[in-house]
């Protein structure tokens, strides 16, 4: 089975340049945990509700003023939409994590891959990623 | 198989009265994504980055001046820690959530137990707990 066959097609997403309390918002209002970093429809990062926690309030910094490029998480792990969910499953073992951001091969973000759409159709890969993962408590 | 046997044994809390910048500080440090609320040895409430987030920078309130008590989840769903470990996945599929809190029978703090510590026990029970619940993309 391919990625792009489960993959959550999102394409809301947020501009480097605005500020980590629009960031939130923007979270906030769609129900989701992260958002991807774009720019000129390239993808220079991945930001989360965690970020924002632990860079701006956790450290007092202004979440009014500061922007989401400097929150965000640049290495972000991708994988290709035609790819197998079982090197997607290895992707997300090996690198702890339970999301991955899907691209195509004009390397345009064209979805979001996580633990949970595995689920759907295979508990034993899904359960491999969560064994794997750091648990957040 | 007991959720005492799998469970994170946790006694890292906060004080509803804490300011939400200390909460922020505390789970950065810990490295964990919520805490829970504990007053005169009782659970009254959570707190995660994920409250933080929408509750206080999405809506511009000031992490310092703002108390945990103001923003924490007051229902906390929770399972004793003799239960067995398909009560728990039940309690969490039933309730849309990825952990509980996990208490003795004499009602303390025991521990948290996540899907992903799930997963080391059983993936098919960790997997329909993901299924169950809203994907956080």
């Amino acid at each position: 089975m391919k990625v792009q066959e489960i993959m959550t097609t999102t394409v809301e997403s947020i501009a480097p340049d605005k500020t980590l309390r629009q960031a939130a918002r923007k979270m906030s209002d769609l129900g989701v945990g992260s958002l991807p970093v774009m720019e000129d429809g390239r993808l220079l990062g991945i930001i989360t509700d965690r970020d924002i926690s632990c860079f701006a309030v956790a450290m007092g910094r202004d979440p009014n003023s500061t922007e989401v490029r400097k929150a965000m998480t640049k290495e972000v792990t991708t994988c290709f939409a035609d790819q197998d969910i079982s090197d997607a499953a290895q992707l997300m073992s090996e690198s702890h994590i339970r999301r991955l951001a899907v691209l195509n091969h004009d390397n345009r973000v064209t979805g979001l891959l996580s633990v949970d759409d595995l689920a759907r159709v295979s508990h034993d890969l899904a359960g491999g990623v969560l064994e794997a993962a750091t648990p957040i408590h | 198989m007991k959720i005492n046997e799998l469970m994170t044994a946790r006694v890292e809390t906060i004080a509803p009265g804490a300011t939400v910048k200390d909460a922020a500080r505390t789970m950065h440090d810990l490295h964990i994504g919520s805490l829970p609320v504990v007053e005169n040895g009782q659970l009254v409430g959570i707190i995660t980055d994920r409250d933080i987030c929408c509750r206080v920078v999405a809506t511009g309130r000031d992490a310092v001046m703002t108390q945990v008590k103001e923003i924490m989840v007051k229902d906390v769903t929770t399972c004793f820690d003799d239960q067995d470990l398909a009560d728990a996945a039940r309690l969490m599929t039933d309730h849309h959530i990825r952990r509980l809190a996990v208490l003795k029978r004499d009602n303390s703090m025991a521990g948290f137990l996540s899907v992903e510590d799930l997963a080391r026990g059983s993936h098919d029970l960790a997997s329909s707990v993901l299924e169950a619940s809203t994907p956080a993309h």
